[in-house]
């Protein structure tokens, strides 16, 4: 819309400030806090302003771990993530992509079924099978490993589908030219569907990296080792202290830096993501 | 360089009727072949056959010296212009055109080369390095064109190329590409519903109707000697006039001079082309009457005046049915009035009213 207003810019500029300040005040307090003297939070005494001991806390939680309760360097906690979550994704958009390809571009017996297959999945999320498929990783002895961390989670249709949706968006007489050209069905995937992709892939990868950075209950299921342990699980750990103070600071710290790679792929796709919305053009 | 022959071909669809029956024609080496019909005639199934985006189900295909029924379309030696271009839309202009010799392990030297004598013939040189979506609709139609002659393929299919572009610049293309394919000499299957590309582009002209070929020849003996009411009717704008002729059940009113025409009893159609009936204007005899010409009173009720020509629409005997006329100049006819329009006996056509072919007469 088009109007020049200046009450209504008033009005609507409010309302945009209020809800930001309501999601970025709470990052803003862990911020804070993550800056502060151990007593201080301990007293109750944290205030707005950050206080003088962020690279310490930082250094500390990185490298050195809590003194109370896991003692752990979360360095390695944060690389599991990053691992887990580049894992799942990638290999999630890998997989989507051929299955896609596969569906939309060749016919071959039993096509449907396959599709169907994929689609039911969908309704059966890890949560679901969650037994089932602890008893899998199991028995294949992938407990503390980052196949069996990731592996179940790769597996399911999202991404199949939306790249389904994308394929048949394109025109059939891309492919014809194609063929013309000279190409297969492997150089049609490479040289021209790939590249279409790219803007979907983008918004996938974005998608997929959050989903597997989040992972909560999986990774507590199947990681037993400190070594092993993601990022939210290292966290979740840090809180519980026996007989002491929690160490407040440092959790936040923590919390802060697990925010981090998200915000840093959201950010990194951000031009391809606005790309694929804008450039619709095949 | 080389023929196009087609021998028997036809295509069934699994499970449904056939889209095309039965066709053979050969379109000569360097020859312009259009195919011609209404859509859904299968006259693009046809071309996609040719190039081999289709099976062929029934019938043989050569492509010079080869039957090419099982070659994979990379292999056939064609380059295929789409309606919609089909452009890559990720790559530049250059490397539109280049993508197929590349594929072939042409040398980079002779791509470039081939790319830029393409560039130069077709005045695509100033956005080579511009990608699909940053040039026009007749830009793009021609990168579509370039991408073809860089392959030197030995036989150029074109799938209604046109029409997506507004009618001036298509009648700026039409004349291009008869010209290109004049210089080149490919041999060329071109596909339109458009009579008028159709009749300007083709040496060869191929109508199709339902799947079956109606009639193949030179646009021109088309246009002069139909073998079908189709054809008759298909060909040229507005189309043939076609008075139904049942001796049972009496001639129209406002139609005279029929009597001398070998009519089966069974019945036809005369038909009559609108520039074949002319019209006296105030007793100026423009029409001198001769014996055998078939006269028709026509009760005005538009007329079109686009300036060189008149279009006079008007009913046969006052309440019959619609006949259109062509005259040069202005012939200003007021509405409702009665004129008799005389036709020569050499530019009727007799056609049979079961059959739909002609009569010779």
């Amino acid at each position: 819309m088009v109007e020049n207003r200046p009450l209504a810019n008033l009005v609507s500029h409010l309302i945009l400030i209020t809800g930001v300040a309501i999601v970025a005040f709470p990052v803003y307090l862990a911020l804070v806090a993550s800056s502060s003297d151990p007593t201080t939070i301990a007293n109750g005494q944290l205030g707005l302003i950050p206080e003088g001991h962020l690279f310490e806390n930082y250094w500390k939680v990185l490298f050195q771990g809590t003194e109370r309760s896991t003692k752990q360097p979360m360095i390695v906690p944060l690389f599991n993530s990053l691992v887990m979550a580049l894992i799942i994704s990638i290999g999630k958009i890998a997989i989507s992509l051929i299955s896609a390809f596969a569906i939309i571009y060749f016919r071959f017996p039993f096509r449907h079924t396959a599709f169907w297959v994929i689609f039911l999945t969908l309704m059966l999320p890890v949560e679901v099978r969650i037994y089932p498929t602890y008893k899998i990783v199991a028995d294949l002895g992938m407990l503390d490993t980052y196949a069996g961390l990731t592996i179940p989670l790769i597996a399911s249709a999202t991404a199949t589908l939306l790249f389904r949706q994308f394929f048949m968006t394109v025109p059939d007489e891309l492919l014809e030219a194609s063929k013309i050209d000279g190409a297969g069905p492997w150089m049609f995937f490479k040289d021209t569907l790939l590249p279409l992709s790219m803007t979907s892939i983008a918004a996938m990868f974005v998608i997929q990296f959050i989903y597997g950075w989040n992972q909560y209950l999986w990774p507590l299921l199947i990681t037993t080792r400190d070594d092993m342990q993601t990022i939210v699980i290292g966290i979740q750990k840090m809180l519980y202290v026996t007989d002491a103070l929690t160490e407040w600071q440092l959790a936040m710290a923590t919390t802060i830096l697990a925010m981090l790679p998200p915000v840093v792929v959201v950010v990194a796709m951000q031009k391809l993501f606005v790309r694929g919305l804008t450039e619709t053009e095949k | 360089m080389a023929d196009v022959r087609l021998t028997s071909v036809g295509k069934i669809y699994a499970g449904s009727v056939p889209a095309v029956k039965d066709i053979s024609f050969t379109v000569p080496d360097g020859g312009f072949c259009v195919l011609v019909g209404p859509s859904g005639c299968g006259k693009s199934t046809l071309l996609r056959m040719i190039a081999g985006l289709e099976t062929i189900t029934m019938g043989e295909v050569r492509i010079g010296d080869r039957v090419v029924n099982t070659v994979e379309p990379m292999d056939r030696d064609i380059a295929m212009v789409f309606q919609n271009y089909a452009l890559y839309p990720h790559m530049s202009v250059y490397d539109n055109m280049a993508y197929g010799l590349r594929n072939r392990k042409t040398p980079e030297a002779e791509i470039s080369a081939r790319v830029a004598e393409a560039a130069r013939i077709l005045e695509l040189e100033p956005y080579l390095k511009r990608r699909p979506r940053e040039l026009s609709g007749g830009q793009r139609q021609r990168v579509a064109m370039g991408r073809a002659i860089v392959r030197k393929p030995q036989v150029f299919l074109f799938d209604e190329p046109l029409s997506n572009l507004d009618a001036k610049l298509r009648g700026a293309m039409r004349v291009e590409i008869k010209k290109l394919q004049r210089h080149l000499g490919v041999t060329a299957v071109y596909v339109t519903h458009d009579q008028l590309e159709a009749m300007t582009l083709a040496d060869m002209l191929v109508v199709m109707n339902q799947g079956v070929v109606e009639q193949i020849g030179a646009p021109l003996d088309l246009y002069e000697r139909p073998e079908t009411v189709f054809v008759a009717q298909f060909i040229g704008a507005p189309p043939m006039n076609m008075i139904e002729l049942t001796p049972t059940k009496g001639l129209p009113a406002g139609l005279d001079g029929v009597a001398g025409l070998p009519l089966p009893a069974a019945g036809a159609r005369l038909g009559i082309r609108p520039e074949h009936l002319g019209v006296e204007i105030d007793g100026d005899a423009r029409i001198e009457t001769r014996p055998g010409d078939v006269r028709l009173a026509l009760t005005v009720e538009a007329v079109e005046a686009v300036g060189a020509e008149t279009y006079i629409h008007g009913r046969l005997g006052g309440d019959g049915q619609m006949i259109a006329a062509r005259e040069h100049g202005k012939v200003l006819l007021p509405a409702g009035t009665t004129r008799t329009f005389t036709a020569r006996r050499e530019h009727l056509h007799l056609f049979d009213l079961a059959t739909g072919r002609r009569i010779a007469h």
